[in-house]
């Protein structure tokens, strides 16, 4: 099943949640929403990575187009990941049905999708035309 | 061994008859499809969505303060970014109206503009817990 949105949730430690922002903004985002959180780890688990979790935590909920999920993942496992001072773990959900976005994003979310249907189209009406010249290569 | 052999004991043609019984049964237990509608309003209209979400036979919602990441640049003040996050459990029939109903008070109160989607549920533990949260007996 395909979904055109896909909602990004990017668990991060307090203070590094506009980090995320530039970043998902930079794989194409728009807007998200912060919320506050408390984290828990297994002690053992710590002392086994070598790593310690802060417990203010900020969970960053972004509503993305399915078509820049990967970029948007990616960008936050670079800039937030759990290699950084964020220590950010960053996942997907599917989407099926959304409410209240912009007149200005539906616009240009049409726009994209006539845009890839002229392009498909284009792509159909070349392919015979190109079959036709080999055709006629092939008769002289 | 032993399990070869008990293995060797079903027929062929009564494992896939089992299998359709178990799943038969696996979906009459759980007819209703649930979602998670998530919906993210300015903080001052949070009851006002909350009583509006009840009408569509949600029986349980969860309400979290959180912030919107809109830049100073567009001149916001602090108060304006001030949201508040509903996780509502909802069934799937139920979506559509209550998308609609959603959508319609986005555009029309003044100060509501919020943004609304739901996420489905895959599997979730308890009958009772499901009849409550589809609200069906």
């Amino acid at each position: 099943m395909t979904t055109k949105y896909e909602v990004v949730f990017c668990v991060v430690n307090s203070g590094f949640s506009e980090t995320v922002m530039e970043s998902a903004r930079s794989a194409g985002a728009r807007g998200g929403t912060i919320l506050t959180a408390t984290g828990t780890a297994n002690p053992q688990s710590e002392k086994f990575f070598g790593i310690t979790v802060k417990p203010n935590k900020e969970i960053v909920m972004i509503l993305v187009d399915a078509n820049i999920k990967e970029n948007v993942l990616h960008n936050l496992y670079r800039d937030v990941g759990l290699n950084t001072a964020g220590q950010g773990i960053a996942f997907t959900l599917p989407v099926n049905d959304v409410a209240g976005l912009t007149p200005v994003e539906q616009q240009q979310e049409q726009q994209e999708q006539a845009q890839q249907e002229q392009q498909t189209t284009e792509q159909t009406q070349e392919e015979p035309r190109q079959s036709d010249d080999a055709s006629d290569t092939d008769k002289d | 061994m032993a399990t070869k052999n008990k293995t060797s004991k079903h027929s062929p043609s009564a494992t896939p008859k089992k299998h359709a019984n178990k799943t038969a049964q696996k979906k009459s237990l759980a007819p209703y499809k649930l979602m998670l509608l998530v919906t993210v309003i300015p903080r001052s209209k949070a009851d006002f969505f909350l009583d509006l979400l009840q009408t569509f036979e949600v029986n349980m919602q969860l309400e979290l303060s959180a912030f919107g990441t809109a830049t100073k640049v567009f001149g916001l003040f602090d108060s304006d970014r001030e949201k508040q996050a509903l996780f509502s459990v909802i069934r799937e029939d139920n979506v559509p109206n209550a998308l609609s109903a959603l959508e319609e008070k986005f555009a029309t109160l003044r100060g509501g503009k919020g943004i609304a989607f739901t996420v489905p549920f895959s599997s979730m533990v308890g009958v009772l817990a499901y009849q409550f949260l589809s609200n069906k007996q």
